[in-house]
């Protein structure tokens, strides 16, 4: 059921950039549509439109729940799942837990009961886990085996099932999307694996090269967008068809990298870990292993062409940055 | 000199590499089916052409490598089925090669491998780059639907890993393949490898002793575990590929259909593979002055 009045938007993640992008496309789309962001880091570059207030707090707090008496949202867009783009995320699992698992139940709870019309969550391919064995084209009802090798990612598992699991029990209620997108990249996002791909001497593994699948960030706060009125309740891979191997892209780019054996990488990237860039530890799985999405679902709800960047047009974006 | 001298008394040839021309002309046509060079499952065409042509001396001069029914190949997509010997998969490589290099149009025939060969070092990027795939049922029905060609041993381990008494006896098939066939209407290519067993024609498959180390095979040889690695190198054993006629796929079949009447196609088809063989090993080339293993004397005897 597509929802048809957008006058109130809440976005959670306003400091982030795809929040950001996102609100832009959403001013455009919908010109009489009001925005309130939310976000507990501070907020630059801070778009400068009447219709977008960013407050920044914590949406745990009770001043969050006074953001949905005072604003009759239409919808909620939950942008704000924390990544791991810490060094040693177990460290900061209790916290990620409290945010990503608490903060979405809270969010969800709070947007049933102001009689939001739709919330969209953003969740992450991580879910499903980088292993030898997954088949290519990872349906959205594959398992989601990401913590049984990588306990530091209970929390995006949880928090993508506690969504999936009340979106289902409110689905006459409440519209819900669930979208898992592929790796998104861009000028203005700041992930573990925008990182990995534009940083130079970094450690590649030479004993294995992944499939990847890469969407622009402008791509994906379009499909935000499109979700809003055109994707019913349901959970959502996003991703093109497109997919390059790591090696090829990295030869792409034309950065200078280390390759080394996978068994030595966990041990490099410890040592850089200390000096100047952050390894996730399950990152290197998804540079061993592939986790393809089977885009089907969602394009049966998109029109053709709807992305704009190929890979190649994504990765020559982000080497001239 | 002494190189020639050494491949005459091996009867061995000197390695000779593709002509350019003619792997221009493979690969002009694979280019157009695999457009962008890569696809979703890791195949990688600049990889394949450099093992194309590396792997050219071994398939043609090591293993003189023969197809046998290639004119029965046509462009379009294939289950192919073979039966599966040598104890490592190398005549999984020399069908594949075949596709490549000897059969019209040539074609990246996908091999589903395996679970464990995804996790190898160095192994498993090479198999992705050159066409393998995790032998799972949803990338086999994909591939399928996008009319690609797959490779399978329905034998599986139990196949590859014989001892010298059980060479060239057809294991009992697997119903999975066929059951695919059904459902993605994709016509049965049977094709049976003789020469392979003969890579290392006196083992013993210590399945006991394989069972308590959970490995899935653990082959004794007088050189292998003795010389180590060495201890795997395969003998030159001259390799046919015999291609039988396309099965075509019952259209009124359903792919849930009971056990009872898959079976009685799949039986056809072990059945067409085991004449297959016995045609094989009629035929048979000797190696180094001898057979290694008897073959089967046909109309005109062992050749």
């Amino acid at each position: 059921m597509a929802l048809t009045n957008v006058n109130s938007i809440l976005i959670i993640g306003m400091a982030g950039g795809l929040a950001k992008i996102t609100a832009g496309l959403l001013l455009k789309t919908y010109p009489e549509v009001n925005i309130v962001g939310v976000d507990s880091r501070e907020c630059d570059q801070f778009l400068k439109d009447v219709r977008i207030k960013y407050q920044r707090m914590k949406y745990t707090r009770s001043n969050f729940e006074k953001l949905f008496r005072n604003n009759k949202f239409d919808a909620v867009l939950h942008l704000g799942r924390i990544s791991h783009t810490q060094a040693n995320p177990r460290a900061h699992l209790a916290e990620r837990l409290d945010l990503n698992v608490m903060g979405t139940n809270r969010i969800l709870e709070l947007s049933l009961h102001f009689e939001v019309k739709k919330v969209i969550i953003l969740s992450t391919y991580h879910v499903y886990g980088a292993y030898a064995d997954n088949p290519i084209f990872l349906k959205e009802d594959s398992i989601l085996r990401a913590s049984l090798n990588h306990p530091e990612l209970r929390d995006v598992v949880e928090m993508d099932q506690l969504a999936s699991n009340w979106m289902w029990k409110y689905q006459h209620q409440i519209e819900t999307l669930i979208l898992r997108p592929c790796s998104i990249i861009g000028p203005q996002i700041r992930n573990a694996m925008a990182q990995y791909l534009v940083t130079k001497y970094v450690p590649v593994p030479m004993d294995y090269n992944p499939m990847l699948q890469l969407i622009h960030e402008y791509d994906m706060a379009n499909t935000l967008v499109h979700a809003l009125k055109y994707i019913p309740t349901g959970i959502y891979n996003v991703a093109t068809d497109e997919s390059m191997s790591l090696h090829e892209i990295k030869n792409y780019m034309n950065i200078p990298y280390i390759p080394v054996p996978v068994f030595l990488l966990e041990q490099v990237a410890k040592v850089i870990n200390r000096t100047f860039w952050s390894v996730p530890d399950y990152l290197i799985d998804y540079l061993k292993y592939p986790c393809i999405l089977s885009n089907t679902e969602l394009k049966k709800h998109l029109p053709p062409n709807f992305y704009k960047f190929s890979t190649r047009e994504i990765l020559n974006l982000i080497k001239q940055d | 000199m002494e190189l020639r001298k050494l491949s005459k008394l091996l009867n061995i040839p000197l390695p000779k590499s593709i002509d350019e021309d003619e792997l221009n002309r493979i690969f002009a046509v694979l280019e157009r089916r695999h457009p962008t060079g890569e696809d979703p499952w890791g195949l990688n065409l600049r990889k394949s052409r450099e093992s194309a042509k590396l792997g050219y001396s071994l398939y043609k001069h090591y293993f003189k490598t023969r197809v046998i029914g290639a004119h029965k190949v046509q462009d379009r997509p294939y289950m192919v089925v073979s039966n599966h010997s040598g104890q490592i998969a190398i005549d999984g490589m020399l069908i594949t090669a075949a596709f490549i290099l000897d059969i019209w149009p040539p074609r990246i025939l996908r091999s589903m491998v395996e679970r464990f060969v995804m996790t190898l070092p160095f192994f498993g990027s090479f198999a992705a780059a050159n066409g393998a795939v995790l032998g799972d049922r949803s990338n086999c029905e994909h591939l399928l639907t996008r009319e690609e060609s797959i490779l399978v041993f329905p034998e599986g381990v139990r196949g590859v890993s014989k001892s010298t008494n059980e060479f060239y006896k057809l294991q009992n098939f697997t119903q999975g393949f066929f059951r695919l066939c059904l459902k993605t209407k994709t016509d049965i290519l049977p094709i049976a490898t003789v020469g392979a067993e003969e890579f290392y024609p006196f083992v013993y498959q210590a399945r006991g002793l394989a069972r308590k180390l959970g490995l899935p095979a653990l082959p004794l040889t007088p050189f292998f575990p003795t010389l180590g690695i060495l201890g795997i190198v395969p003998l030159p054993s001259p390799v046919d590929i015999l291609i039988g006629d396309p099965y075509p796929i019952p259209q009124d079949l359903s792919p849930d259909a009971p056990d009872k009447l898959i079976n009685e196609h799949v039986y056809k088809i072990e059945s067409i593979i085991r004449d297959l063989i016995a045609q094989g090993r009629s035929h048979r080339r000797k190696f180094w002055g001898t057979y290694l293993l008897p073959s089967v004397k046909g109309p005109h005897g062992p050749h």
